[in-house]
């Protein structure tokens, strides 16, 4: 009986020491998880700066112009037009004079 | 013999043991009982550490949520001088690093000192460089450092932050409550070896995060501004200029341009007359876009009609011994055509009929000599003196934009008053703020300040001031496929040598809307000291038309051109 008595004293020291050592190595994961997080967190932040400024309108406009021979258009080339009723038909269009973008193709009735 | 040496042994034994316990029980009593409190301090210190942190400021995004401003982590770079065997080779490596002359880290490397900074928020890249390295003597810290990643893009309207991250100017600093992190001091564990643990039991909470903003500023649109605004200004050899576009229905603002521009991301060698915000602070005598407001306050006074005529005096009338003259010798012209052709001296008639009170109640009720209250900060009020000041030319003055000072805020406002149909409305560039998990806490919504004019009078006004464009001075402000309504302004500055009008420094404007039927957009041009050809109409108009028309494509504004972009066959 003393001798059980002794080993569960020993088992329940075993039990507290060993919870005590495995708070601390979780401790220690936290910590590297953490500083993972940090890390992986400035990169994104560090990547959302860099997207933002590659996409900046100034930067886009200058490659599309010097890189790619773009150009923007001159007054009169960009016309909005009202979007189609609901009950509208193509059949139902009366043929006018074709007026958008002249200098590129020669107007003529359909 | 033996027996009492061995006795005699033992005593001195026992002494000797005594004595050192009394030696570890006397030192037991000093440390537990004498320097009790002294040591406790002591191993607290050695245990736990205190760290301040402080949560990343806020990021603040356009309308569509772009990004404008941001926070990133990245490092500082300190000196351990007392523990460097050779400051000049580590100087040496971290010189072209760091960008900062040999020399001058040397200097700084061989103080009689423990800390001392080396470079603080480096960009990332060299972080990264200086990571490779691994410097025996050389440590780095990590602090939040603001990006502004479009540059000098809207950078007068963002302001910019300090080195300690404090907001120091635009929204920047009028957010500061909103944007700054919350600060919290932290108590952690540490190890033997200085190893931070997270003992049982003690809860582990990151500082929050600032709140971010979002603008009504759309960033292509200030782009195209910014663009537009640097092009006139360049090819005019200007001092200065001013663009703002506004939705005159709200208010919102969404460009607000001024050249020169600054880049936020390096401030600290630029003054404040570089990024002062002239939109907002700079008062300027508007000249000849006041007749739209005068105009819309004597039609609401029935004072005129837009057809009543008027006598031009050929242009010259005398008023208070002074002459007011016209550019062009009117004789009888209707008052839509005293707009449109800028009287002066139409405009002062008018202004005489409507009268001192009534002039001075629709200044006000326009909003001039009051600060529009934007949420940007250093918003000047202008100058409009009370009528009791006013001298015997001032109501000739005023209705033709002099003895007046206003900011182009104000004065593009009043113009949104009358394309709005006349209600006054608060300008405004947040429109939402939300939590670091991107949750919307407050929004923002248009504010109307006062009704001005009636509906039927902003009718009258825009046709008057369509005149303006299709006949009048403001012809260069046409877009084509939309209706256009504006004023040009060419006002001369005050020479501060003579205290009077120069003759050679002019400020060139125009303020309009459009599409004058269903406005999307109000926007002022102000170009200050524009060289040559200083009129309103040549040197302000042709930008309100450029900005114009790419910004209604954007937006996808349909025009009232007649197209036909696809055909079928016609029913047989």
């Amino acid at each position: 009986m003393k001798t059980l008595t002794v080993f569960l004293g020993l088992c329940l020291v075993f039990v507290f020491v060993w919870e005590r050592v495995d708070v601390v190595r979780i401790g220690y994961q936290i910590e590297r998880l953490k500083r993972d997080k940090t890390v992986l967190e400035r990169q994104r932040d560090e990547l959302r700066v860099k997207f933002s400024a590659l996409s900046a309108s100034d930067r886009v406009a200058k490659l599309a112009t010097e890189k790619l021979g773009m150009s923007l258009p001159q007054q009169g080339q960009v016309i909005m037009v009202r979007s189609r009723p609901s009950d509208f038909h193509p059949s139902d269009i009366v043929p006018v004079e074709l007026k958008i973008a002249k200098n590129y193709l020669p107007s003529r009735r359909f | 013999m033996a027996g009492s040496f061995s006795r005699g042994r033992r005593y001195v034994l026992l002494l000797v043991l005594l004595c050192c316990f009394g030696v570890v029980l006397f030192r037991l009593f000093t440390l537990q009982v004498l320097q009790a409190a002294e040591l406790s301090v002591k191993a607290h210190r050695q245990h736990q550490k205190t760290v301040s942190l402080e949560g990343a400021r806020g990021t603040i995004i356009d309308r569509h949520g772009k990004l404008l401003a941001m926070n990133v982590e990245v490092r500082s770079v300190f000196g351990v001088p007392n523990a460097l065997a050779n400051p000049l080779k580590i100087a040496q490596q971290l010189s072209p690093i760091l960008h900062v002359k040999t020399d001058e880290l040397e200097r700084k490397l061989r103080q009689n000192r423990s800390f001392v900074w080396l470079a603080r928020k480096l960009d990332p890249e060299q972080g990264q460089q200086l990571d490779r390295l691994s410097l025996d003597g050389i440590g780095v810290v990590m602090e939040g450092r603001r990006f502004y990643p479009k540059g000098s893009l809207l950078a007068h309207v963002l302001g910019f932050s300090g080195m300690d991250g404090e907001g120091l100017e635009g929204v920047e600093h009028r957010y500061e409550s909103y944007l700054r992190g919350e600060k919290q001091m932290m108590v952690l564990q540490r190890d033997a070896l200085g190893r931070t643990v997270f003992p049982k039991g003690m809860a582990e909470r990151s500082p929050t995060p600032g709140q971010s903003l979002t603008l009504t500023i759309d960033e292509v649109i200030q782009y195209i501004a910014e663009r537009e605004l640097e092009d006139a200004v360049g090819r005019s050899q200007a001092k200065s200029g001013t663009m703002i576009v506004l939705d005159p229905k709200t208010g919102a603002v969404l460009a607000m341009a001024v050249s020169p521009r600054f880049d936020p991301n390096a401030v600290s060698a630029l003054g404040p007359d570089r990024w002062r915000n002239r939109a907002l602070t700079d008062a300027y005598e508007p000249g000849s876009t006041m007749k739209a407001m005068m105009a819309a306050a004597a039609i609401e006074e029935r004072v005129v009609r837009p057809n009543t005529m008027v006598f031009g005096e050929h242009g010259h009338m005398t008023v208070a011994n002074t002459v007011i003259h016209d550019h062009e010798r009117l004789g009888w012209v209707s008052f839509a055509q005293v707009i449109q052709k800028s009287s002066n001296i139409g405009a002062a008639k008018t202004g005489m009929a409507l009268g001192e009170q009534r002039l001075y109640r629709y200044l006000q009720a326009f909003g001039f000599g009051q600060r529009t209250e934007i949420d940007l900060p250093g918003e000047g009020a202008g100058l409009v003196r009370n009528p009791r000041d006013w001298g015997r030319r001032s109501v000739a003055s005023i209705s033709i934009g002099q003895e007046i000072g206003v900011t182009p805020l104000q004065m593009v406002s009043a113009i949104a008053a009358i394309a709005n149909g006349g209600v006054l409305m608060k300008p405004y560039v947040v429109s939402e703020i939300r939590d670091p998990d991107g949750h919307i806490l407050r929004q923002i919504p248009p504010q109307v300040k006062r009704r001005v004019i009636s509906p039927e009078t902003a009718r009258s006004v825009t046709r008057i001031l369509e005149g303006v464009i299709t006949d009048g001075t403001g012809t260069k402000a046409a877009i084509r496929g939309f209706r256009v309504a504006g004023k040009t302004g060419t006002a001369q500055k005050i020479d501060p040598r003579t205290g009077t009008y120069s003759v050679s420094r002019f400020i060139g404007s125009f303020t309009g809307y459009v599409p004058a039927d269903n406005p999307q957009l109000a926007m002022i041009v102000v170009i200050d000291e524009p060289q040559g050809d200083a009129w309103g109409g040549a040197v302000a108009a042709p930008v309100f038309s450029r900005v114009g028309e790419q910004v209604l494509s954007y937006l996808g504004v349909p025009s009232n051109a007649p197209v036909t972009l696809a055909m079928a066959p016609r029913k047989s």
